[in-house]
């Protein structure tokens, strides 16, 4: 039946990637309110990457992952997971094959993590030792612990173990690590890595940039429902026209009479932006441009109280593709 | 449906419930307390004298005198504007006055007491001035069986099946709901058929046994029959706990918050509180009243339960009963299932 639906639907995919969505559109209506939550969205995620979804609250990603684990149906589009879609009368069949982490859960209060993780295993019928699941996720010492005593990371762990007490080909793991400590946060990225060792597929989200860097081999960056940059993240960072930053703190004396413009002629600055005493310059190449900076600067006077040069993040993509931050509250 | 999945989600949810002791006493606690202080309440005993006015005047004297060698009555004499005051209020049930030297008794012919009163002052002065009235042999009906208590303890036992059903069930599904549990569920290949069969299982397990022990409760301290066939009663207390389990249900199928559900339960609750013959008599009821009253599951629950307790009833006698509360069982189940929503 899904067969003679490929031949003759051109529109349909050849079934082979991990995650197949075509103009997908999902629209929230409350009343006169609507909220075009995802807006034509195409996506293909291959088998055996770890993909992430960045971008600013709101964006779409929780909808889109959600439209994907098949809890939300979309208005309009295409859906096609580990090559089968929702509703076609395979749905159990898809679930026994993914593994997802929702962006808030509460498991039952009274019950310990190994009972909450008891609870999900029986619905697989194969998967891991629960024994297993708790050292991935370092929570044996608590195996024995109440939800309710648990602490917020804790939980957060225990929800990513839910999503791999069964043998999923594909873990859906959205904000995993919001609110986990450092070490915490690297634990779980080796949580990933090992289960794409298992040749599985991992779509996550994320507002970490260094996460989505170092963890991700792909990146979609979404805004408004649509995907505005696909790529590796080194691939995005070298789409931005220059991938360096010289960030300088002029004396605040100097404040009356600096004035940024001068800096943009310089060999390889791409752009200079200015707040205040801080002016940030956009440049090819620090090499060249960084001496070429100081010069102007003690030829006009102005004394430098503080200078740093950093390479681009995927922050800067997004800033550079629609002039905001990612995160409402400024800087991460 | 895979029965490993089944136990495993009973298991949870009746863990979930059993470490949380408010949630314990609230539902099982609770009607047994109730079960013991209405019980006290309501304990068999003489009835209090009746509360008779007499207008004092000239020649009222023999009569007070006469009306008090009537222990059944407790009789004041006072003022005719007193008299008439206690009378509107309720405080006495009876107003006597003489009118030439003849007695008129005046009363409130909607009070139960009234008649009684009457009677008695009737009785009480024809005889005093006969001198012959035939004693009539009297005899006290006092078998277990007759009293209020006895009436009343079937009835906690269908309130506790309503309470335990409906909340027991209802609330926690959507509190589930709320807590965005009920859909991380739904992400698994767990079926819908597993989780709330297995959900029923857990919550279901401790009603019986607590319908059990608030009718031995009633049977072994208050002295309440139970005549009829238990294997009768205990599948009563099963179906009837089915029948409010599905009510609850289907009022949790859609319910998105905590006071959306807490309402619903309190307008189907309430009114089965009053008119679900818990606490009195539906079949005196006529009219819409009686309508309604038939209309709800408790009303036979009640009924069919003090059938096998009060009277010899047997499995045959409350298979029809049976049968409406399972088919009101069976229908809200059906419908839950389909209305049921995991977000
Ligand atoms: N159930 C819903 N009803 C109405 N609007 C919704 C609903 N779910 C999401 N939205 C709206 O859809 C838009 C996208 O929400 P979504 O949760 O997908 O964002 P997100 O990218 O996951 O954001 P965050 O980073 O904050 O988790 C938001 O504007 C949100 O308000
Ligand atoms: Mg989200």
């Amino acid at each position: 039946m899904t067969l003679r639906a490929d031949v003759i639907d051109p529109g349909a995919g050849d079934g082979d990637a991990a995650i197949e969505l075509v103009g997908l559109r999902k629209v929230y209506r409350k009343g006169k309110q609507t909220t075009v939550a995802v807006d034509g969205l195409d996506l293909r995620v291959e088998r055996g990457e770890v993909f992430g979804l960045l971008g600013p609250n709101g964006a779409g990603k929780t909808t889109t992952i959600e439209i994907c684990e098949g809890l939300t149906v979309p208005d309009s589009g295409r859906v096609r997971i580990l090559g089968s879609q929702w509703r076609t009368g395979v749905d159990d069949a898809i679930r026994a094959r993914i593994g997802v982490c929702l962006q808030e859960t509460k498991f039952h209060e009274k019950a310990t993590v190994r009972e909450t993780l008891q609870l999900f295993r029986s619905f697989f019928a194969t998967g891991r030792s629960l024994d297993e699941v708790l050292d991935l996720v370092s929570l044996r010492e608590k195996a024995d612990a109440r939800q309710s005593t648990l602490s917020g990371g804790q939980r957060q762990r225990l929800a990513v173990a839910t999503a791999l007490v069964g043998t999923p080909e594909l873990l859906f793991l959205d904000e995993p690590t919001t609110g986990l400590d450092p070490q915490s946060r690297r634990q779980l990225w080796d949580v990933v890595r090992a289960f794409q060792d298992r040749s599985g597929t991992v779509v996550l989200t994320t507002h970490y940039m260094d996460e989505a860097q170092q963890l991700c081999d792909r990146v979609g960056i979404v805004d408004k429902g649509k995907v505005i940059a696909l790529g590796t993240p080194d691939e995005l960072i070298r789409s931005l026209d220059a991938e360096h930053f010289v960030e300088v703190d002029f004396a605040k004396e100097a404040n009356g009479s600096l004035d940024a413009a001068p800096f943009a002629a310089l060999p390889d600055v791409a752009a200079v932006a200015r707040e205040g005493s801080h002016v940030v310059l956009t440049v090819r190449s620090v090499h060249t441009a960084l001496p070429a900076m100081l010069a102007m600067a003690s030829a006009q006077n102005l004394p430098i109280a503080g200078l740093a040069t950093r390479h681009a993040t995927l922050e800067d993509v997004f800033v550079h593709l629609t002039g905001r931050h990612l995160r409402d509250e400024g800087k991460p | 449906m895979r029965a490993r999945v089944v136990l495993e989600v009973a298991r949870t949810t009746f863990r979930e419930f059993w470490r949380s002791p408010e949630a314990v006493f609230w539902t099982y606690g609770f009607p047994v307390l109730m079960a013991v202080v209405l019980g006290f309440a309501f304990q068999p005993g003489a009835l209090p004298p009746v509360p008779v006015a007499v207008v004092a005047g000239e020649g009222t004297g023999p009569v007070v005198a006469s009306l008090r060698q009537e222990a059944r009555l407790q009789v004041e004499a006072m003022s005719a504007a007193e008299a008439d005051h206690a009378l509107a209020r309720g405080r006495v049930a009876l107003l006597l006055r003489l009118d030439a030297g003849e007695p008129v008794l005046r009363t409130d012919p909607t009070r139960q007491e009234a008649e009684l009163a009457r009677l008695l002052v009737e009785r009480t002065l024809r005889g005093s001035s006969s001198g012959s009235d035939a004693t009539l042999r009297a005899e006290v009906e006092d078998r277990p069986g007759a009293r209020y208590i006895d009436f009343l303890i079937p009835g906690l036992v269908g309130l506790n099946l309503l309470g335990a059903g409906m909340w027991g069930v209802g609330f926690n599904l959507v509190q589930m709901r709320t807590q965005h549990l009920l859909r991380r569920l739904a992400v698994t290949p767990m079926r819908r058929a597993e989780f709330l069969f297995g959900y029923l299982l857990g919550r279901f397990v401790l009603v019986v046994p607590e319908s059990v022990a608030i009718a031995s409760f009633g049977v072994l301290v208050w002295g309440v029959p139970c005549r009829g066939s238990v294997l009768a009663a205990l599948l009563l207390a099963t179906v009837g706990g089915f029948a409010f389990a599905g009510l609850g249900c289907l009022l949790a199928s859609r319910t998105r918050t905590i006071e959306g559900i807490a309402g619903l339960m309190n307008l189907f609750q309430l009114p089965m509180w009053l008119l679900g013959g818990s606490f009195f008599d539906v079949d005196r009821l006529t009219g819409v009243m009686r309508w309604a009253s038939e209309a709800m599951p408790l009303t036979h629950v009640n009924r069919a339960l003090r059938d096998v307790m009060l009277e010899p009833g047997t499995l045959a006698d409350v298979a029809m009963p049976l049968g409406i509360l399972a088919g009101f069982a069976a229908v809200c189940f059906a419908l839950a299932m389909r209305l049921f929503r995991w977000q």
